[in-house]
């Protein structure tokens, strides 16, 4: 039986990565793809203590975020087609519409 | 070290290097494709977790639904690549170590899930190592059964709650991604008054203006470089 702690370990390094792309990249398109990591980190999350309790509860949450992450990046990358009619980029730096 | 640990430590490594990766590529393409490999990992740990049905669930909406529609976007959006990657000459010894990780890693990938689906859809029931967790006279832990059974009795009101959220996203999506002529074309047919039509900024410098307006010159606007003015 493989330590429960690990698969916490690997969730939680996931989520670090997607938050440092987050954060770090200005390229829109890897931002989203970065929020997608860090819903997938909380995936692992859920399924590892879904396993630890013998309780399924936790991968029907987990399916109902792989449905929220879907909707998201659908509605994400709306907004970036839209954007790049606009503005003709994919750089997050160059979107302060709403500050202007 | 059992082969359970080893196949965890294998999966986990790659997917925090394909993970890694997909932060740190130049090109959107390049780091979907490293995204699609960081799932398949997740979907193995997740299989190693006796989550057989969410593993299949993660191949399918991740892998391959949405990834595609990145993909597709990247397309259409004909996104300008920067990478040098593409114009360097690899040392025989880092391809014959590339091609080599790739069919490791695709074998194991490939294993993993073949036996899993097959188990999930072909043979139901006849996983062991699910059945020690599972209570008895219940079907076996994180098959489609007990998910499914759970989804639709106790989280009945989440499931169709998620579904009027997905009608919503489906609809929110074509309305923001509509292009500006085409908003023009649809207010023009549903017999919006050029008054009206001006005043929400979906003029057309086809439209002659009646109320002596600034008067529209032959100047229909050279396709600029920045696409459409983006006042909106």
């Amino acid at each position: 039986m493989l330590p429960i702690t690990h698969f916490l370990y690997l969730a939680f390094a996931l989520f670090l990565i997607g938050a440092a792309g987050v954060l770090l990249r200005r390229n829109i398109l890897i931002v989203l793809m970065s929020i997608e990591l860090m819903l997938n980190a909380a995936n692992i999350v859920l399924v590892t203590f879904s396993r630890m309790w013998g309780n399924t509860d936790g991968q029907v949450l987990a399916m109902i975020t792989i449905a929220v992450a879907a909707a998201e990046a659908a509605v994400g990358l709306a907004i970036v087609v839209s954007i790049f009619r606009a503005r003709t980029g994919t750089d997050i730096d160059d979107l302060a519409l709403l500050r202007d | 070290m059992t082969g359970e640990q080893l196949m965890f430590y294998a999966f986990a490594a790659m997917a925090v290097v394909s993970a890694l990766a997909t932060i740190s590529r130049r090109n959107p393409v390049v780091a979907a494709v490293w995204l699609v490999a960081t799932f398949f990992a997740v979907a193995c740990c997740y299989v190693l977790l006796n989550a057989t049905f969410l593993a299949a669930i993660q191949i399918l909406v991740y892998a391959g639904a949405m990834m595609v529609l990145f993909v597709f976007v990247i397309m259409v959006l004909d996104v300008d690549e920067r990478g040098r990657a593409e114009h360097r000459r690899p040392s025989r010894i880092a391809k014959v170590g590339y091609y080599g990780s790739l069919v490791v890693a695709g074998g194991f990938v490939a294993w993993v899930l073949v036996g899993t689906l097959a188990r999930q859809f072909l043979m139901p029931g006849a996983d062991l190592h699910a059945r020690a967790i599972a209570r008895p006279g219940a079907p076996p832990f994180g098959s489609a059964e007990d998910v499914g059974q759970l989804l639709f009795t106790k989280y009945l009101f989440a499931f169709e709650a998620i579904s009027l959220m997905l009608l919503a996203a489906v609809i929110g999506a074509v309305v923001v991604a509509r292009s500006h002529r085409e908003r023009e074309k649809e207010a023009a047919n549903s017999g919006m008054s050029p008054e009206a039509r001006r005043a929400a900024g979906l003029t057309s410098p086809l439209d002659p203006l009646q109320d002596g307006g600034p008067t529209p010159v032959g100047d229909f606007g050279e396709p600029s470089a920045t696409g459409h003015d983006g006042g909106n």
